[in-house]
């Protein structure tokens, strides 16, 4: 009986599978049939232009005998893997390969969107070669190829089952940071390397000189890697000391009353856009700087390494507070107490005991300061002074990230472009080194914890 | 007798340290303020701005442009942080891929925003033709605010209590509706305070967006109808409020006031936002 029952269940299963099948053969099929729909219009004062999705890959459009719009390459390509990606989809269905067949299909229909993006590229051309243009946009048949796209990929889905379908669907949203870091690490070397090579790693390293616009262009990056570098170092020298006392204040010292305004303080900062620190140093920072410097003699306008050094210092501060402090807090009261009870202070115990039994956790939170500081740009770009040169405590700077923040509105296509490229290459690389770094000393910390 | 001086000299040096980092606060946000505020009129606001006219100096176009950026990542970026999160907590095991993901995610948010910006320009200004545009600043910063999503959500549907979970598995109720039905209302404030943290972030971004969304686009949206207006100006170039902080800060031609009223109406913004985070996250902890 009980046999029976799990048979017919079985045989309903499979004819609710093949009635699935079949539909979403069928918007499969109907997906590629309505390629023959007008798919995009363009509307050029007093001429408009339907395409359909077959004329879109292979015809151009033509006003007369000599003045011809080619539809950019970007939407043919789109077109025909959508095209492609939905016969794959049909035949992987026939396969009974469901959840990939349903992938395939989905990236048909993204795909499909994706050509929005060239029409407005097919508008501007025409305006180039001296057409007015009212507008260009997609029509039905593009939108009946996107929905019955994406239709048959839901139906394909759920077959294979609602549970077994929402557990790939979120293990693929998960794999889309890993796709990313993948794809940020690959442009970076892809974008970056050809302008190393060209100039050469050595000289485009320690090459003092930079002068990208020059008739005869130099590249050489070492006093924007020393300006960097040193912002970091001195930011991390004033900044560390502080965020760690005020962590210790916030963790051990302060009155319940006084917590209540601090906490919230570290928090506003942390909150605060660099762009705004940035306004800020620009304002006041600067300004005092150059008068009080200036008065004690020194000849300087107060942009400089002394102005990026005070403002990073101030921006990695709540990140080193907040680190060191939940640091400071984990370490087992059985140490304080064991101090406290040999007849230390309270203040001797923090310094003693609590400080060095927390330090894997601080190193962590220093480690995070160097990656914020060194990656800083809109406050140090706004303070620094921007003038590649030997970097001096109140001579003007340019770090590696103002370097590409500030050309990179006027470089030209070419060589000085992807020399910024290069920057940007090198410093991933820099935080590259700091991100695994980080991650095996929190993951030391944490064996040495548990030891 | 020495330790007691010594003591003296390490807890004055532990307050004095404590002053200086609220001391720091107060100078930033007074000095923005006390310069902003009075030039931040209601006509400021609700005016559009022009570089050459001295008289329209407004940021409306620059508001709506953050709301669209804002609107335009979190659509993207939440499902995407949502679902990553869920993953990792409700079915996950330990393996290859969870660490693999894991360290995605921290150097997903370890990466500068300016590294964000030029990989934005080269995958979706230049490859994929969206030019300077709003969608291209808006794609790059989906990027940016993934880490902070995954983060708090995983965070939140942590602290949902097991026992809910599994009272409702006994029922027999199967995985997702318990994921979705159960865990996922229950941890929504967390996972509210996440968006709204990467609100934050977006308002405040400027590095990001300085090579994807242009800085010279001050137009309102417009079009022959509301359709086209709204969905138009997805494609257009489009200045950021914080954006146009630094470009007015920096080409000396508008009159101080308008970055400094700038200045104050970002920091209000994003004062605000993280307060209603705070007020989300106290609250889903009661």
């Amino acid at each position: 009986m009980e046999i029976n029952s799990h048979n017919v269940l079985r045989g309903e299963n499979k004819v609710r599978h093949n009635r699935l099948r079949l539909a979403s053969c069928l918007f499969g099929i109907l997906t590629l049939a309505s390629i023959v729909l007008p798919f995009s219009s363009f509307l050029f004062d007093e001429y408009t232009v339907h395409l359909t999705g077959l004329q879109l890959i292979t015809s151009n459009i033509r006003f007369s005998p000599e003045l011809l719009i080619q539809i950019p390459i970007g939407m043919r390509i789109c077109l025909v893997l959508s095209l492609v990606l939905t016969v794959s989809g049909l035949v992987l269905m026939l396969l009974r390969k469901y959840m990939f067949s349903s992938f395939a299909l989905f990236g048909a229909s993204l795909s499909a969107i994706l050509e929005i993006i060239f029409v407005a590229s097919v508008t501007q051309e025409a305006s180039k070669a001296g057409i007015s243009t009212v507008s260009g946009g997609m029509l039905y048949g593009w939108i009946l190829f996107f929905v019955m796209a994406l239709i048959s990929a839901i139906l394909a889905l759920s077959i294979s089952g609602l549970e077994k379908s929402a557990e790939t669907v979120f293990k693929i949203s998960a794999s889309i940071s890993i796709g990313i870091v993948i794809i940020i690490t690959l442009y970076m070397f892809i974008y970056g390397s050809p302008a190393i090579f060209e100039i050469g790693l050595g000289k485009f390293i320690f090459g003092t000189e930079w002068q990208p616009t020059a008739s005869d262009p130099k590249f050489g990056i070492l006093y924007m890697i020393l300006a960097s570098v040193f912002g970091c170092l001195g930011a991390i020298a004033l900044g560390v000391p502080i965020g760690l006392m005020t962590a210790v204040f916030l963790a051990e010292i302060a009155p319940g009353w006084l917590k209540s305004i601090v906490r919230p303080a570290v928090e506003l900062l942390a909150g605060i856009p660099s762009v705004i620190y940035g306004f800020w140093g620009m304002k006041l920072l600067v300004p005092f700087i150059r008068n009080v410097f200036t008065k004690l003699g020194y000849d300087t306008t107060g942009s400089g390494l002394l102005a990026v050094i005070l403002i990073l210092a101030i921006m990695i501060l709540p990140t080193i507070i907040s680190v060191a402090e939940s640091a400071l807090k984990s370490v087992p009261p059985a140490y304080t107490e064991a101090s406290l009870a040999l007849g230390n202070t309270k203040i001797s115990t923090i310094f003693a005991v609590q400080i060095p039994a927390a330090r894997s956790g601080i190193l962590a939170g220093v480690i995070l300061g160097v990656g914020r500081a060194i990656g800083e740009t809109m406050a140090v770009i706004m303070v620094a002074g921007n003038i590649v040169q030997l970097p001096g405590l109140f001579s003007s700077v340019r770090p590696m990230t103002a370097g590409i923040a500030f050309e990179m509105g006027y470089a030209a296509a070419g060589l000085h472009r992807q020399a910024l490229f290069a920057i940007g290459l090198v410093l991933f690389v820099f935080i590259m080194l700091v991100n695994i770094t980080f991650t095996f000393i929190s993951k030391r910390g944490v064996q040495m914890d548990a030891k | 007798m020495r330790n007691k001086k010594k003591d003296i000299v390490l807890s004055s040096l532990i307050w004095s340290c404590a002053a200086i980092t609220v001391a720091v606060l107060v100078g930033v946000i007074g000095y923005i303020l006390v310069n902003g505020l009075p030039n931040m009129t209601w006509n400021f606001l609700t005016t559009t701005y022009s570089a050459a006219k001295s008289g329209s100096k407004g940021i409306l176009p620059m508001i709506i442009n953050t709301l669209y950026v804002i609107v335009i990542s979190l659509l993207l970026g939440t499902p995407v942080g949502i679902g990553s999160a869920i993953y990792l907590t409700q079915y996950a095991k330990q393996g290859r891929l969870v660490s693999a993901i894991r360290f995605a995610t921290e150097v997903l948010s370890g990466i500068p925003s300016i590294l964000f910006g030029l990989f934005g320009y080269a995958v979706f200004v230049v490859l994929f033709q969206l030019k300077l545009s709003l969608i291209s600043g808006s794609l790059t910063m989906m990027i940016c605010i993934l880490p902070t999503i995954v983060r708090t959500t995983e965070e939140a549907l942590l602290a949902v209590p097991s026992s809910y979970k599994e009272g409702a598995m006994a029922l027999g109720t199967g995985k997702l509706r318990v994921t979705m039905g159960i865990i996922l209302p229950c941890a929504m404030p967390g996972v509210l305070t996440g968006v709204i943290l990467a609100m934050g972030r977006i308002v405040g971004e400027t590095a990001a967006l300085l090579f994807t969304v242009g800085v010279s686009g001050n137009a309102m949206p417009k079009g022959d109808n509301i359709f086209n207006a709204l969905f138009g100006h997805v494609f257009e170039q489009g200045n950021t409020l914080a954006l146009h902080l630094y470009n007015s800060a920096m080409n000396g031609k508008d009159p101080v006031s308008v970055p400094f009223a700038t200045a104050s109406a970002l920091l209000i913004m994003v004062f605000a936002l993280n307060r209603l985070a705070g007020f989300l996250s106290r609250r889903f902890k009661k």
